[in-house]
């Protein structure tokens, strides 16, 4: 009997081990699977690996746009544990307001340098501002009353919100597709580094992204606002014994998501040149595929993850068809919250076991 | 106590109103003409009311948010798609195979079935497709449970709608893609002989309701049986009943796949009655018109579903289009300078329906009788419902 | 050692060998062996966090055991699904009552005779003679359940949620004894209860025992009802066993107290 619980023991330790290693590894190589693919197919077509390149900056651009959105899913999922449906939208919406400012501030492709700086850098916090309030009205109408009801009733609110926005949108700008100015070029070739052609569009993505993601990195970790939600992400119950008032410190997970969701809009204005109500249905549930990937309430995994997505879009597009994309990343997402629901680098959910 | 009351209290009072109801709903294609907007309007109310039916079962029963409800109107239409069209035009030599159908369609090339057939055919495709779906959720949390399905809805929607260029046995493709799939056969019933939707639409409506017949039976005897109560045990509290006997696993899958059968049942109808399909109807907001009648009328409420589904569909094909978009109201806003339709809103209108009810009314308009008795004394015998539901509104 | 599995296993009702529980770094029960001869009242006490409930949750099956084995009739129960560990034999009540609240009294009941059950989905929907006569049978029975843990029979087509906090509880241990149960296990039964209605239930463990041939493991704070009712008693502190056996031993024991009735002598756990 001594004997028997000795062989289980570590056995089980190990089949515990051996899973966790099958199911990193295992989604790392699936993650692989298209550019290795792609890669190889290249390498005997032309020769060199120039088209996957261009694939994979492509897909580094989009990252960085699913990636500001993803930072969204990924504070509020962290502190309320809700999927804010509705927050494709919030994106959605701010692109909309970035394409209707150009006429505001007079830009067109015409305008100088200096002028389009200044016009979209005013643009810019124009539409995170419209994107972050958006965001914090949502959460006060929709979502605080049912704070304590049932999970799945503000999931269901927040699609409901989701659709509401989309007829926003419609009613904005119609139901069709809309061509905006390519105010910047973002089509424009730049540099081209080992065969692969860098846009204006390429470096704007993620010339905006990354210091958008190191401030709110360094604000959540720092600063005592961020504090207050790390702690209210532990522990509402705490948190507010602590006299932490939680109900602004969510307000402001939304404020901050709804930020990034602004600058994403512009980000894809420019870099799209086009818009569309529907545009954030996709790109959200992409990001939320990115956030989960990356370790759901991990800001660092919700970047990861979108670059990681945005890359899978990218040769999606280009290799198998735009048409194909959505189901692509779908059953990625399937497969990740299946065998590995707490992500890439996320840790295992409070309740263990 | 009022003459009203003491008239409500009356048990008889409520068998002659359902009575008459009844009359009224199997009868009233009779006094309008052959083809007509309201019994037209009427049969796609009666459809979806098994839709929504079946999703009742996953959601509203057994607590399991499925936010990808369209798979099962998908796979429900394209068997007709399949088995009741010239789709597969070149099987046996491009003589077809046909069975039961009409001479006519007899000797067309391609698949034709019966209608029971296809109905068959659909619950069997998707009751397995449901299990399938819902095998990947199982150890996951209802929000988790709600993004995986959906994803699955929207994969299948994405395959269909690329169907045409997936190869299935052979050389057949899977689906016309973004063309149409059409003509699909009109049903053809023994007795009743072959319906022609484009002379007189009054079967079809008679076939849809007493499909909705059967179905509710079906949705009764489940509610009110060993499995029924495991779901509501299950969307009450896993753990407790897990604890009591109740096998999480089976009693999931089961949910899957009766409500993914009802889907299946109603598209096959469906197919028939569109006469065409095109995989561009396969939408996430079709899930979420579904998930919104069910909402609207009362999660778990059997009835209550009946009404969203039947009040929805009103909203859908007839509210916005026929009256709020029709001349008068058109005619005031255009005078008001508003250039809008309210077409292009209608997903809105059901978005604010789902806040509005999850904020002030979650239990729905006629919630489920277990919402609804706060009180009542004693237990009568086995068929204590309808007492029970009389003594609370007393 | 107290406990031999080897032989344990042939005599007991129950048997766990070296029963350990970790999540991710925290051992919340560790190298537990006990064992329950049939149609005895055995109870596992200790403080808080003792790791109690988790051992509980691990004869259950709603917890694998990290490390360990369980033995439920000489068969080997380890890391067996819940509603097959019920169909064996082994129902339970949760320490902080879990009805159905939208289920009637009588509908709790008859969910846990699920396993006794076998209609199945087929059954359910054409009701056949034998469904039809299984649903009322099962009926019948979870009312006589009712009526045997002392509901007013007024109370059997309310709502679980409106029935008053006593009334739960017995409706929780009828829907348990309704799985026809060899061993019932309690999660704290008296927690809430004044000492009237604790003494009632010490009572109606021991008329359980007597006529319906029921073995009991409760986990209990209040001391009066654990040294009344036990015939063993198992202590838990830290997630491991400081001490095993009669009630006078264990109010004897220097271990026990310290660990648990120095701190909280005669007090009632809230």
């Amino acid at each position: 009997m001594e004997a028997a619980t000795v062989t289980s023991a570590p056995s089980r330790r190990r089949s515990e081990a051996v899973w966790e290693f099958i199911s990193t590894y295992g989604l790392i190589l699936l993650l692989l699977a298209l550019p290795i693919r792609y890669g190889i197919q290249d390498l005997s077509d032309d020769g060199n690996l120039n088209r996957l390149g261009n694939n994979l900056v492509e897909g580094l651009s989009n990252g960085a746009v699913l990636a500001l959105i993803a930072l969204g899913y990924t504070l509020v999922y962290g502190i309320i544990e809700l999927i804010n449906f509705a927050h494709g939208e919030v994106f959605m919406l701010g692109s909309l307001a970035s394409a209707a400012l150009y006429a505001t501030f007079g830009l067109t492709p015409a305008t100088g340098a200096a002028g389009l700086v200044l016009g979209l850098a005013a643009i810019l916090i124009l539409a995170m501002m419209v994107s972050a309030s958006l965001n914090v009205m949502i959460e006060r109408v929709a979502y605080r009353p049912l704070r304590g009801a049932p999970k799945l009733a503000p999931l269901i609110t927040a699609v409901g919100m989701s659709f509401i926005l989309q007829n926003v949108g419609v009613l904005w700008i119609g139901a069709s597709q809309k061509a905006v100015p390519d105010l910047l070029g973002s089509q424009k070739h730049l540099i081209e580094i080992w065969g692969v052609s860098i846009t204006r569009g390429h470096v704007l993505a993620i010339a905006v992204t990354i210091p958008l993601v190191l401030l709110l990195t360094s604000f959540v970790a720092r600063s005592r606002l961020g504090k207050a939600m790390r702690a209210t992400a532990q522990d509402p119950e705490a948190a507010r014994l602590m006299g932490i008032n939680v109900d602004t410190t969510i307000s402001l997970t939304f404020l901050l998501g709804g930020l990034m969701a602004g600058a994403a809009g512009l980000i894809s204005a420019l870099y799209q040149t086009s818009i569309w109500y529907f545009q954030g249905f996709s790109a959200g549930l992409y990001a939320f595929t990115a956030a989960v990937m990356g370790g759901i309430g991990n800001i660092r995994g919700a970047v990861l993850g979108g670059v990681i997505i945005g890359i899978i879009q990218g040769i999606s597009d280009n290799r198998i068809g735009n048409d194909w994309t959505p189901a692509i990343v779908f059953v990625y997402l399937v497969i990740i919250m299946v065998f590995r629901p707490q992500g890439l680098i996320g840790e295992e959910t409070r309740e263990a076991g | 106590m009022s003459r009203v009351a003491q008239l409500r209290r009356d048990p008889r009072a409520g068998v002659a109103i359902a009575v008459l109801g009844g009359i009224a709903v199997a009868l009233f294609p009779l006094f309008r003409p052959p083809l007509d907007g309201l019994t037209n309007d009427a049969i796609l109310a009666l459809a979806f009311v098994v839709m929504a039916l079946g999703l009742n079962l996953v959601v509203g029963f057994a607590g399991l948010l499925d936010l990808g409800y369209v798979a099962f109107y998908a796979f429900g239409l394209m068997v007709t798609g399949w088995w009741a069209s010239d789709f597969f035009s070149s099987v046996n030599d491009e003589k077809g195979i046909h069975v039961g159908t009409s001479d006519f369609v007899s000797s067309l090339p391609g698949i034709h079935l019966n209608l029971l057939l296809l109905i068959i055919g659909a619950i069997v495709i998707c009751a397995t497709a449901g299990i399938l779906i819902g095998l990947p959720t199982l150890r996951l949390r209802g929000d988790y449970i709600a993004i995986v399905t959906l994803a699955f809805g929207e994969i299948i929607s994405r395959v269909f709608a690329n169907g045409d260029e997936v190869t299935i046995f052979g050389d057949n493709k899977l689906s016309n893609g973004r063309q149409s799939i059409s003509p699909i056969d009109q049903i053809n019933l023994p007795i009743f002989g072959e319906f022609d939707s484009a002379t007189d639409l009054r079967p079809y409506y008679w076939a849809v309701l007493a499909l909705v017949l059967v179905v509710l039976f079906v949705d009764f005897r489940l509610r009110d049986s060993r499995l029924g109560r495991a779901w509501i045990a299950l969307r009450e509290d896993e753990v407790a009943a897990a604890s009591m006997g109740v096998p999480l696993v089976k009693t999931k899958l089961l949910s899957y796949a009766a409500g993914g059968a009802f889907g299946g049942i109603s598209g096959a109808f469906l197919g028939p009655f569109f006469s065409s399909i095109n995989a561009n109807q396969f939408q996430f907001g079709f899930s979420i018109f579904i998930l919104a009648m069910v909402i609207l009328g009362g999660l778990g409420s059997v009835w209550g579903v009946v009404l969203g589904a039947v009040s929805l569909s009103f909203v859908n094909y007839w509210l916005i289009p026929d009256v709020l978009d029709g001349e008068f109201v058109r005619g005031k806003l255009d005078s008001l300078g508003l250039e809008f339709s309210f077409s292009e809103v209608t997903f809105g209108v059901f978005g604010f329906l789902l806040v509005l009810m999850m904020v002030l009314r979650p239990e729905g308009l006629l919630p489920e009788r277990r919402r609804q008795i706060e009180l009542t004394s004693g237990e009568g015998p086995l068929d204590d419902t309808k007492a029970a539901v009389f003594e609370a509104r007393a | 050692m107290s406990v031999e599995s080897g032989n344990g296993s042939v005599d007991s009702l129950l048997a766990t060998e070296h029963v350990t529980k970790a999540f991710g770094g925290l051992v919340a029960v560790e190298d537990v062996s006990f064992h329950v001869k049939p149609r005895s009242i055995v109870s596992i006490i200790g403080p808080n966090g003792a790791g109690k409930t988790t051992f509980f949750n691990m004869l259950t099956g709603l917890y694998k055991p990290t490390l360990g084995r369980i033995l439920f009739g000489g068969t080997d129960v380890t890391g067996t699904r819940p509603d097959i560990i019920t169909s064996l034999g082994v129902a339970r009540t949760f320490q902080n009552i879990r009805l159905f609240s939208s289920m009637t009294a009588t509908e709790n009941v008859m969910v846990g005779q699920h396993a006794r059950m076998k209609a199945g989905l087929f059954g359910s929907i054409l009701r056949p003679p034998s469904v039809r006569k299984e649903e009322i049978a099962v009926r019948d029975k979870a009312r006589e359940m009712l009526a045997y843990v002392g509901l007013a029979e007024n109370h059997f087509g309310q709502l679980a949620s409106n029935l008053s906090y006593g009334d739960q509880r017995r409706v929780e241990i009828a829907r348990a004894l309704a799985s026809d149960p060899a061993l019932l296990l309690l999660d704290e039964p008296t927690a809430g209860m004044n000492p009237q209605e604790s003494a009632r239930l010490t009572e109606f463990m021991e008329q359980l025992r007597e006529e319906r041939a029921l073995t009991i493991l409760l986990i209990e704070h209040d001391m009066k009802v654990v040294m009344g009712v036990s015939e063993r008693i198992t202590v838990l502190d830290h997630g491991t066993k400081i001490a095993e056996g009669q009630p006078e031993e264990i109010r004897a024991d220097d271990r026990v107290i310290e660990a648990y009735l120095g701190k909280r002598e005669g007090g009632q756990q809230g």
